[in-house]
């Protein structure tokens, strides 16, 4: 049933303070508005992070030195597959290298990998590069996420299969 | 004075086990249940594990269907708004689809965020990152927290089919840019599977499960929401009537 | 992959289908909760799909 927009007649139709209306919200709406203000703080905050984070989200290795932002002793993320067999572990500091682009950057990390890190896949890589007084750079990470691909594949398809990935994987660029 | 109450000339009718139902949602509700049981069986047991994510992919049986639902709910919400804001075919019953479709969104695009940072735990090792996909995926949720929060702000219920309307034919505007944020930007979280066709066998199958059982939830959920939208206007204009059956009596 | 590894992931797998079939289930019961105390009001010949 809706409300009828013409009025009865014959009857007096002037508001009183206790009439009921066609209006659910209007129980509380001071909880729609206070929501409303949750709202508007969030998309703030998310819109403040896309700026200053998301868009451009992490320089490739090949990047460093070259491209806008991506600069030496600056903190940045930085993308790279990592090398087969470079992986090393001494205590809580982890080392290895990773490779974009036929170019290659050694990494040190305060830290443990977790997730799916392993050799030969993607990483984003968050610290800054450090040039030391050979001119040779290395960089000085906090954290490794790892940027897995779109790919998926059954886990015993069949050997030869598997070992083709394995192979692969080293060689995936973005 | 309470606005619930029914005029007292009609009495209080019996109340049914289950008022939004009929022949037809309760067989959706049995064929979405049979589909939930097949996603569980395939996305937990039956299906393989993944070369590199290992069973950690099993959470994609669940996040992507969670993510198509939300968008597709909000596509609804979106034409359904266009429908009502059109004079030719105004009426109630859009805004009302609109809102349930809505509501169910953000239930699913929740859903999507929750299992996503699961999945990003596993897979990145860290349930959150600002990159551009789970920073505009979180702005589209908080969107239509936001809408649903304008549905409540009162007025008639034309008033609130009017303004909310409005609301979702600007907020849907943001699904695309959440869909291609992968392509548009260089984010942690990764392209397209489905669409480049980089999922196959029983994975890909384990995913179309979760896809059906998932789409005829939501077609049960909404239609069953609308109903009771439907009932809630309709207490809200009984309320009216109260008011007018008094003044009758006044004059 | 260690043991302990695959233990972790599978509670991080199995959590999130709880929380997904349980944040459903939840949803599901509330909204028909609410179509029962709003069907209080309502008589039987104004619901149209019946």
């Amino acid at each position: 049933m809706e409300v009828s927009e013409e009025p009865a007649p014959g009857i007096d139709l002037t508001p009183r303070a206790a009439v009921p209306t066609a209006a659910r919200g209007k129980k509380k709406p001071w909880f729609a508005y206070a929501v409303l203000v949750l709202v508007l703080a969030a998309g703030g905050v998310f819109v403040f992070n896309f700026l200053t984070n998301a868009i451009d989200y992490y320089c490739n290795v090949d990047e460093i030195g070259t491209k806008d932002g991506c600069d030496v002793d600056r903190n940045i993320r930085i993308q790279g597959v990592v090398d087969k067999d470079s992986v090393s572990q001494e205590g809580s500091v982890t080392s290895f290298v990773i490779t974009f682009n036929g170019a290659s950057m050694p990494v040190i990390l305060g830290s443990k990998p977790t997730g799916l890190f392993q050799e030969c896949i993607p990483v984003v890589v968050t610290g800054k590069v450090i040039e030391d007084d050979n001119g040779d750079r290395f960089f000085e990470g906090d954290e490794v996420l790892v940027k897995h691909s779109e790919e998926y594949d059954a886990e015993n398809k069949d050997r030869v299969a598997t070992a083709n990935g394995e192979a692969e994987a080293c060689s995936q660029k973005d | 004075m309470n606005t619930m109450t029914p005029p007292t000339s009609t009495p209080a009718p019996a109340s049914p086990k289950h008022p939004t139902s009929t022949r037809f949602t309760r067989a959706l509700g049995v064929a979405s249940l049979v589909g939930i049981g097949w996603l569980v069986a395939f996305g937990l047991f039956l299906s393989p594990n993944d070369r590199v994510h290992k069973t950690g992919v099993r959470i994609l049986y669940i996040h992507v269907p969670s993510a198509w639902l939300a968008y597709l709910a909000f596509g609804v919400t979106g034409i359904a708004s266009g429908l009502y804001l059109w004079k030719r075919t105004r009426s109630l019953m859009w805004d009302r689809l609109a809102g349930a479709s809505a509501e169910v969104g953000v239930l699913f695009m929740g859903i999507t965020l929750v299992s996503g940072s699961l999945w990003g735990r596993i897979s990145w090792g860290t349930y959150w990152t600002w990159d551009a996909r789970l920073t505009t995926t979180a702005f589209l949720f908080v969107t239509y927290i936001g809408y649903l929060a304008v549905r409540d702000l009162g007025g008639t219920h034309q008033q609130r089919a009017r303004r909310s309307a409005v609301m979702a034919l600007l907020a849907v505007l943001e699904v695309p840019l959440v869909h291609y944020s992968v392509k548009w930007w260089r984010p942690l979280h990764q392209n397209e599977t489905v669409e480049e066709g980089k999922l196959s066998g029983l994975m890909l199958f384990s995913l179309f499960v979760g896809i059906i059982s998932f789409t005829l939830l939501y077609v049960w959920l909404v239609m069953h929401r609308q109903r009771v939208l439907a009932l809630n206007d309709q207490v809200d204009d009984r309320g009216l009537d109260v008011a007018l059956a008094a003044r009758r009596e006044e004059s | 992959m260690p043991a302990m590894l695959a233990m972790e992931n599978a509670a991080y797998v199995i959590g999130s289908y709880v929380v997904t079939l349980g944040a459903i289930g939840v949803y599901a019961v509330s909204m028909l909760a609410r179509a029962r105390k709003a069907a209080r009001s309502v008589p039987d010949e104004e619901r149209p799909w019946k």
